[in-house]
């Protein structure tokens, strides 16, 4: 059975076949996706999907990854913290480091192709060192708000743009004003990987339990980098708001590293000083394939959190959403096209906001639960990985056939 | 005479920020009167392709935002009964809707402004169709057919229709009127207020008149 077939059983035949057909019009276009690791986070993520899926529908695509140094690393997590709006000091050589990295890693890879994707800011400035004409179209696919970025980071990263003939971004908000297209499409969910797919129940108990988390009780869960932006403490905060009323609920924070996320650890050891020694407020940091894990995790929650102060789209919204969980988010970012009040949760700008929306779903089951459909569906029908593919195909034939307003292909 | 089967065509968005955005009324008003035809179009007719639920108050993005987040209820209502399908051209849409915030603004003696986080950003967007192959050669196999079509292709032979056609028509209808029989249900599929409705309400009365019209069931 071909990949792309399994996937009938969740979005029926005909949206399948809708995708082959569409792809016939990209057939044997060479498309080269470049980011800066395969292990760990939401781009690698969609990656390890996307380009197998491209691959069985006709299009010659392939993965690149820009490497470097440890301090390279350190400049373009501070790039990403600078983009989400965190003041950020860097000196020149640092801005050099992450230049000449780029023209290193220019010349190392493998770039040939009718469409280069460079995802986010790390490897940004590959078209800058890479000859004429050895790629057809360059797009930069932003995963990251940069709405109100800080302003020396965005000057530098700006200097990149004109290379570009598009660029992608997750929704409107985060856009800022450039002169190639800006379009939108939205990042999803592999509905069948192991993060994601049915689990037997044997398997999820046996999880909790390796884990140590009761599954007779209450658990509330928040998935993410430990990263500030994530807020882990406003989370504990908001258990620890919760817990006079209902003393029998756990609190699970479950992260794992990323390869260029050097601020991972730090953030862990705020985490764990803050947790202290609640036996019921469990804090795991999970190796970057316990995707199992997470999905036992998150079935087993009775209410999903995600209170980001930043996010890019918040895909561990949409895996809690898939699973029918309503989420507890924080109002920014990716969350809010994703979170509606009383449909698939509740939008938060607080710890006490956070508390007192906990408290409302484990009062009133039936809501939780009805709201828990709406989340399967209403991601079934947006956030899955065959729209994100028909947008990506979407794009490719609007940019080759730049007129007329509507286009039939 | 042989009768050609329908062609059922499917579509997709290729959605682009203009990085515009409004902020307040006066905004909205410069925007109205300056944006592309694209961002007007996706803003008052492309709608339907973008909601989910059923909790919308109104068809379009700036009766919307007016409502959510300027609160301004007046002028939401005024905007919500701005039905571009009756308009002649995009100009005339155009000059509707600077003519109602206009006036409204008029009025006022303080601009409404919405709060940070909550600001209206202008999308213009393109319309990529693409023929399924499938071919639907009978009344019967078309009603199977809608009920199964993506939300997506229901929107292409409705509501792209009638913009194709100056609103005169769907590609239901237009195809029906090759068969005898199906005068009265072409007459009813052209009179549906199809702007009013959602996708999957609009599926749902489009099936209600095929069994109305010819005693066959429609499905819930």
């Amino acid at each position: 059975m071909k990949l792309l077939d399994r996937y009938e059983e969740v979005v029926g035949h005909h949206e399948i076949q809708r995708l082959y057909r569409m792809a016939e019009r990209l057939a044997g276009k060479r498309v080269v996706h470049v980011n800066s690791t395969r292990d760990g986070g939401g781009v690698a993520e969609i990656l390890h999907w996307m380009i197998p899926l491209m691959q069985e529908l006709g299009i010659d695509a392939s993965w690149e990854i820009v490497e470097g140094p440890a301090d390279f690393y350190r400049v373009t997590k501070a790039f990403h913290n600078g983009m989400q709006g965190l003041p950020i000091t860097l000196k020149k050589r640092d801005y050099d480091l992450h230049y000449e990295i780029n023209r290193e890693n220019a010349a190392r890879l493998d770039l040939h192709a009718d469409v280069v994707f460079i995802h986010d800011p790390q490897p940004i400035y590959l078209p800058r060192f890479t000859p004429a004409g050895q790629v057809g179209r360059w797009i930069w696919r932003c995963h990251i708000d940069a709405s109100r970025p800080d302003r020396g980071v965005w000057k530098y990263l700006e200097g990149a743009l004109p290379h570009y003939e598009a660029t992608i971004f997750s929704m409107a908000a985060f856009t800022r004003p450039m002169a190639c297209p800006m379009f939108l499409i939205p990042p999803s969910i592999d509905p069948l990987s192991d993060k994601n797919c049915l689990l037997p129940e044997t398997e999820r108990l046996a999880t909790l339990e390796r884990l140590g988390v009761d599954p007779d009780r209450p658990m509330m869960l928040q998935v993410s980098r430990f990263d500030r932006f994530k807020d882990p403490l406003g989370v504990i905060e908001a258990y620890r708001l919760l817990k006079p009323y209902h003393a029998g609920m756990q609190l699970v924070l479950a992260g794992g590293p990323a390869s260029d996320d050097p601020e991972g650890a730090e953030v862990l050891r705020e985490v764990m000083d803050w947790a202290g020694e609640d036996p019921d407020l469990m804090v795991f940091m999970l190796p970057p394939d316990a995707h199992r894990d997470i999905n036992a995790l998150q079935r087993s929650a009775t209410v999903v959190l995600q209170k980001s102060l930043r996010e890019g789209f918040g895909l561990t919204v949409t895996e809690a959403l898939w699973k029918g969980k309503p989420v507890i988010g924080g109002a920014c970012g990716g969350i809010t096209l994703q979170v509606y009040d009383y449909h698939t949760g509740f939008l938060v700008h607080s710890p006490a906001g956070a508390a007192y929306r906990i408290r409302y779903l484990l009062r009133y089951a039936d809501k939780r639960l009805r709201m828990g459909q709406n989340g399967y569906d209403f991601v079934r029908n947006h956030f899955l990985l065959t729209r994100h593919l028909r947008d990506y195909f979407t794009m490719l034939l609007s940019l080759d056939r730049p007129e007329p307003d509507s286009l039939v292909v | 005479m042989s009768l050609e089967p329908f062609a059922l065509i499917d579509c997709s968005l290729a959605r682009r920020a203009t990085g515009r955005n409004c902020s307040n009324l006066k905004e909205l008003l410069d925007a109205v009167r300056t944006v592309p035809d694209a961002v007007l179009e996706h803003h008052m007719m492309r709608c339907p392709l973008e909601d989910h639920f059923e909790m919308y108050e109104f068809p379009n993005d700036l009766a919307r935002w007016c409502w959510e987040a300027l609160g301004d209820p007046v002028l939401a209502e005024e905007l919500g009964l701005v039905d571009p399908y009756k308009e002649t051209s995009m100009a005339g849409l155009r000059s509707t809707l600077t003519d109602a915030i206009e006036d409204r603004l008029w009025g006022l003696d303080r601009i409404p402004w919405c709060r940070a986080g909550f600001e209206l950003h202008l999308v213009a967007s393109r319309l990529v169709a693409y023929d399924t192959g499938e071919r639907i050669p009978t009344p019967a196999a078309l009603v199977e057919a809608i009920e199964r079509m993506s939300l997506r292709s229901l929107f292409f032979h409705v509501h792209e229709a009638r913009r194709r056609t100056n609103g005169a028509t769907d590609d239901f209808s237009l195809w029906l009127e090759q068969f005898e029989t199906c005068r009265d249900l072409v007459g009813s599929l052209r009179e549906l207020d199809f702007y009013f409705l959602n996708l999957s309400q609009l599926r749902q009365e489009i099936l209600d008149l095929f069994a109305k019209h010819s005693n066959m069931p429609s499905v819930a």
